[in-house]
């Protein structure tokens, strides 16, 4: 690559220039604002994000470009996952609006770190080298541990949020140690180049190994695979509503942004070497993901651990990988994509369930179908998807990466992933039944008399937000209604998706069109 | 197929689709906006279909302008796109345009828009009015859908959804047992033929390896599957439309159906349900083709029912049940005329005689609104001196449903014996034979309900509104006039050039059998004058003679008790036992076992997150170094 290469392409990162700026200006203005006026950040960001969407995909449509002599690729597997991201920001800051409203201070942190966030997704599924991928890694990671312990008079944040940071630098030093054993031993750190020595390392040292089950391990750490997931029930049920979802949704779709991207571009030619330890760590997390859910009464935590399931089925479709079929990429990329419209119908109901009560255990949700049908189907609908029954999003995207395990003769583990669905429709269908079934905690006869003098009012919430007590706001609603929509679409018809998603995957697997 | 979109060029006919999803929509706004609307939201399913009718015509135009390549001789015009492909699974939602279905397009939303309209009068005033046109606009939708589906699968669903469509209208007044238990028969007995239909599909899927309508045929007809295979699925496809189309011996859930509200009646028996059965082996008509064994089948049942209908319609004296059992006998007929190669002609019949049933059942409608939801003729008569209008549609329907000259039942009564005359003379005899029946059933009718003396009690009874007599005095100008399709609508011929099985003809008026055949319809309504209007002849002594007959054909050949006793004695006793055999075998032992011991691994997993931070580093760690170990070793030994 020449030189003088280096900056002729600069502009294909305007997008990622903006955003910076975009996040800058939330910061900057933040400290402009009155106190009332703050929840114009939200509109701020939001406005900038579309901008921004709408910029890239006119600026980047079709490029298929390297920049910095091949750190970062421009190609239609970044655009794609750009607009997704951008499109999942959007969504965050929304159903934010009323919780940061109600229960955080300092918003234009928060929708600055959330922008931040967007930022380092971004270059994490464009990066094509081991340690830009690393920096942009982290940098999501330090947004992530920021709005972890956001609510910071809440002892159960900040909890989560240093036991986030620690377990996160632990397994930074172990991904970082591993990135070091892989250049010791073949001294690249382009996925090209790796590829390439790979692909005729048959007497590799097993330093070389070594190295590359410590990244594995780094990885495993951020999406919270078996047994590197211990973290996730705690942070997710400290953690913020909305940073929770953002965890369960963004954080992981960016770490399989990049590890489909590392995988199929740098690991491809050793598949033989980890498919079947990617499966096995598959296997175990889907299985310990969907029994522990059973056992628990916390809403959150049992996201947690149902989200610990949807990662053992999307590395399912890492193990699927193959290099002439797309099948196992796109069914990764579709399973984040439904898998997100899904997770976020349900959490979008909860945080609004959250606002009105301010209660998270599933034993709360009991009679929510009589005083809000709508919330309750949405959620209901969410947690079908989740469980991959057909019409939804779960089950189409689910059918693809199971296809895929199958077609690349890894039938156990296609069969298991099935018995783990089925398991994760019992815990489901507990929730769904609190909400449809079980007559509701008299919500009515205590909580009024309560309030009056309640020795422990709920967090913040003034005069003003009575209203929002009892009902959901048209924004949470509206949010819902996209979801619920996205998830039916992506279930009845993933057709148009699947497109887009085939030109992401040639993007990666250039042997893999279909 | 493959790659998306299949568009030799941009076809108006390929809006087709936009048909049976405004009414989808339709059901959709009304359940969840309803109460909010004025009306309680009827007028969005009406707007639905009635733009739905323009569509059929735009359709139409379109179709005929496209150049779409033949199948079995006729135009077919398929749009599909790719649902989703997963390895070597395809599955695509699409469509399909041919006369045949251009033709139930036109028939079902005409019919529906007529007996929709002519809801409002009637339904007027019911608490779950709202709730009745949603489950109308579906009920429409799916049979639209079902007329349009290019692929087994899809057909399949959208014909479960008529079905359950049906459960909900015949029960439409739930609160009387006597409709839920009518709705509960309709949709048991038909999901028995149902299960044959799926087994069918399963059959030809197996086969061919696809669900897709004209790679299936296209493989039958060049012969790619055995002959024993090719009967089996016809004959399990047949048992789904035996079900739907209520012939021998599944036909029982049709008279019961009267429990429902006489529009949807007029729906069941001209556009929908039970056309379901008729359109099903003329779609599938290729197989049948190919396997004459179960075409054979095919007219035998046809004619069975036929007969067995006509006969029971000639003895009840409800008047909703007298239309029941007649459209049970058409059916049959159209079944006959399929099974002797009378493609054309049974579909012409179904065309024409949806037109005249729905009229039929919309004036007993008008006369049940008018007399207090009365059904037995005996307590009507006369009536043509309060209902004016009423009468003379019913009139049209009656006589055209008779076979009487000029009326549209009049030709498509005779293509059929043609067709049994061509292919399977030696039941013409019978065929003929229900022919008179059923004119003979329609005179009586006809003459006990509207002609003869007005009772006294029934002098308050007036006309009912105009926004049900339109919708008749538009089908009954339909039942006049329809029948001249089969000469000539274009310069090109008649119905037997646009609608046909692999050739078309021309239209064929065999001398002999059409004066035959009206004698017969004319010599009918003459004995009915005699018997019933003029009471020359008195039925007594006869009634005396055929006693034992007259009851047999009145307890409708014992068949419902047949299966009343079947389903009390054999049916319960072995449910009881596999019942026992779910509550201590599988339930306890093998459901509550693995769920309990998946729950308790789940209550002792769930301990290893103790809260504690060197716990989870130290699990990291542990797995990272069994990872590691685990690669080595897997590297090293291969």
């Amino acid at each position: 690559m020449p030189e003088t290469n280096l900056t002729s392409n600069l502009h294909l990162l305007l997008p990622e220039f903006l955003l910076a700026t975009l996040a800058f200006a939330v910061f900057a203005i933040d400290l402009l604002l009155p106190a009332n006026r703050k929840k114009l950040l939200a509109w701020v960001s939001v406005a900038g994000l579309i901008g921004l969407l709408a910029l890239a995909l006119a600026l980047l449509w079709g490029e298929n470009e390297e920049m910095y002599g091949g750190l970062i690729k421009v190609d239609s597997y970044a655009l794609f996952f750009k607009s997704f991201f951008i499109l999942l920001g959007i969504f965050i800051i929304l159903s934010s609006v009323d919780y940061v409203g109600k229960h955080l201070s300092h918003p234009g942190e928060y929708y600055g770190l959330i922008l931040f966030s967007v930022l380092a997704m971004n270059v994490m599924a464009a990066s094509r080298e081991i340690l830009t991928a690393y920096v942009a890694l982290e940098l999501m990671s330090f947004s992530f541990y920021i709005m972890v312990s956001y609510a910071r008079y809440n002892p159960r944040s900040n909890e989560a949020g240093i036991k986030y940071v620690l377990i996160g630098a632990f397994s930074s030093a172990i991904l970082l140690f591993g990135i070091s054993m892989l250049y010791s031993t073949i001294g690249v750190t382009h996925f090209a180049d790796i590829s390439a020595t790979l692909a005729n390392a048959g007497d590799a040292s097993p330093a070389l190994w070594v190295g590359l089950a410590l990244i594995l391990v780094g990885l495993g750490f951020k999406v919270a695979a078996v047994p590197f997931h211990m973290w996730a029930p705690d942070v997710y049920q400290g953690a913020p509503l909305p940073v929770t979802a953002y965890l369960a949704v963004g954080s992981k779709a960016a770490a399989f942004a990049l590890m489909l991207r590392l995988f199929a571009e740098a690991f491809m030619p050793s598949i033989d070497d980890w498919q079947i330890i990617v499966a096995i760590i598959a296997a175990i997390t889907m299985t310990v993901g969907n029994l522990v859910a059973i056992a628990q009464h916390n809403i959150k935590r049992l996201l947690a651990y149902s989200s610990i399931g949807q990662v053992g089925f999307l590395l399912v479709g890492i193990a699927a990988l193959s290099e002439t079929s797309p099948l196992a990429s796109n069914g990764v990329m579709l399973h984040i994509v439904g898998y997100s419209f899904t997770n976020l119908a349900v959490f979008v109901g909860i945080i609004a369930f959250f606002n009105m009560t301010g209660k998270e255990e599933i034993a709360d949700f009991s009679g929510l179908a009589d005083r809000h049908p709508f919330l309750a189907a949405a959620m209901a609908i969410g947690m079908f998807s989740l469980a991959g029954l057909p019409f939804f999003a779960g089950f189409t995207t689910k059918f693809y990466l199971f296809t895929a395990a199958a077609n690349e003769g890894l039938l156990w583990l296609a069969g298991l992933a099935i018995v783990n669905s089925l398991i994760s429709l019992y815990y489901y269908q507990v929730e769904i039944r609190h909400m449809y079934i079980q007559p509701a905690p008299d919500m009515e006869g205590k909580l009024e008399p309560a309030s009056a003098h309640n020795p422990h009012p709920p967090p913040v919430g003034g005069g003003a937000e009575d209203a929002s007590r009892h009902s959901p706001t048209p924004l949470i609603i509206g949010v819902l209604i996209l979801m619920v929509l996205g998830t039916f679409f992506v279930g009845v018809y993933p057709f148009p998706i699947v497109e887009a998603l085939d030109a992401a995957t040639s993007a990666i697997l250039p042997g893999a069109g279909s | 197929m493959g790659g998306g979109l299949d568009r030799p060029s941009m076809d108006l006919a390929e809006l087709a689709w936009l048909i049976p999803s405004l009414s989808f929509v339709a059901f959709f706004l009304i359940v969840l906006f309803g109460r909010f609307l004025p009306g309680q939201g009827a007028f969005v399913a009406i707007l639905a279909i009635a733009a739905g009718f323009a569509m059929f015509w735009v359709v139409l135009g379109g179709f005929l302008g496209a150049e779409c390549p033949d199948s079995f001789g006729q135009k077919t015009c398929t749009f599909n796109r790719e649902w989703f492909t997963a390895g070597s699974v395809v599955l695509s939602w699409g469509i399909i345009i041919d006369p045949l279905t251009v033709v139930m397009l036109g028939l079902v939303t005409l019919v529906a828009l007529m007996v929709q309209v002519y809801s409002l009068g009637y339904m007027h005033g019911e608490s779950r009015f709202g709730w009745y046109f949603a489950v109308h606009a579906l009920f429409v939708a799916s049979m639209l859908a079902l007329v349009l589906a290019d692929n087994f699968l899809l057909l399949y669903v959208v014909w479960e959804l008529v079905g359950v469509c049906s459960y909900l209208l015949i029960g439409f007044w739930y609160e009387r047992r006597s409709a839920a238990e009518a709705a509960k028969k309709a949709f048991i007995t038909t999901r028995i033929g149902d299960v044959g239909l799926l087994l069918g599909i399963l059959l030809l899927f197996k086969e061919v390896g696809t669900f897709d309508m004209s790679t299936t045929f296209a493989a039958v007809s060049a012969g790619e599957i055995g002959e024993g295979t090719l009967t089996a699925a016809a004959l399990l496809l047949f048992l789904g439309a035996m079900g739907k189309s209520a012939q021998f011996p599944f036909h029982v859930w049709l008279p019961d159906a009267m429990e429902g509200p006489t529009p949807v009646s007029a729906l069941i028996h001209a556009a929908t349900m039970v056309v379901a059965g008729v359109y099903l082996v003329a779609r599938a008509f290729p197989i049948f083709e190919a396997a004459p064994d179960a075409l054979i089948v095919v007219a035998a049942i046809g004619l069975i029912t036929a007969l067995m209908g006509a006969t029971m319609a000639l003895v009840v004296t409800d008047l909703k049940r007298i239309l029941a059992y007649s459209t049970i006998s058409h059916l049959g007929l159209m079944m006959l005329s399929l099974g002797a190669f009378g493609y054309t002609a049974a579909i012409f019949h179904h065309l024409a005689h949806g037109f005249s049933k729905a009229l039929l059942f919309l004036g007993a409608g008008s006369v049940m609104h008018s007399m207090n939801n009365e059904t037995d003729i005996n307590k009507m008569g006369g009536l043509r001196r309060v209902m004016p209008i009423t009468t003379l549609t019913f009139t049209v329907g009656a006589l055209s449903l008779a076979g009487i000259p000029i009326f549209a039942g009049f030709w498509s009564k005779d293509e059929v014996l043609l067709a049994v005359l061509d292919h399977k003379n030696y039941l013409l005899a019978f065929a003929l034979i229900a022919a008179f029946l059923s004119a003979m059933y329609m005179a009586r009718a006809l003459y006990v309900v509207f002609y003869g003396e007005l009772k006294a009690e029934n002098n308050h009874v007036h006309e009912s509104p105009w926004v049900m007599l339109a919708p008749m005095a538009v089908l009954a100008v339909l039942a006049v006039i329809f029948g001249f399709v089969a000469i000539r609508i274009t310069e090109a011929g008649g119905i037997g050039t646009f609608l046909f099985f692999n050739y078309p003809h021309g239209f064929e008026f065999n001398t002999g059998l059409g004066v035959g055949s009206i004698i017969l319809a004319v010599g009918a309504f003459v004995l009915g004058w005699y018997i019933y209007m003029a009471r020359r002849i008195s039925l007594g002594p006869w009634k005396v003679r055929f006693a034992a007959a007259i009851r047999v054909v009145g307890n409708k050949y014992y068949l419902d008790d047949l299966y009343q006793w079947g389903v009390d004695r054999v049916v319960m006793a072995f449910s009881r036992f596999v019942a026992l055999f779910d509550r201590v075998v599988i339930n306890d032992k093998a459901v509550n076992g693995p769920g309990e011991s998946v729950r308790r691994s789940g209550l002792n997993l769930r301990y290893h997150v103790t809260g504690r931070m060197y716990n989870y580093a130290m699990g990291m760690a542990v797995g990272a170094v069994a990872i590691a170990i685990l690669w080595w070793v897997l590297t090293t030994s291969t």
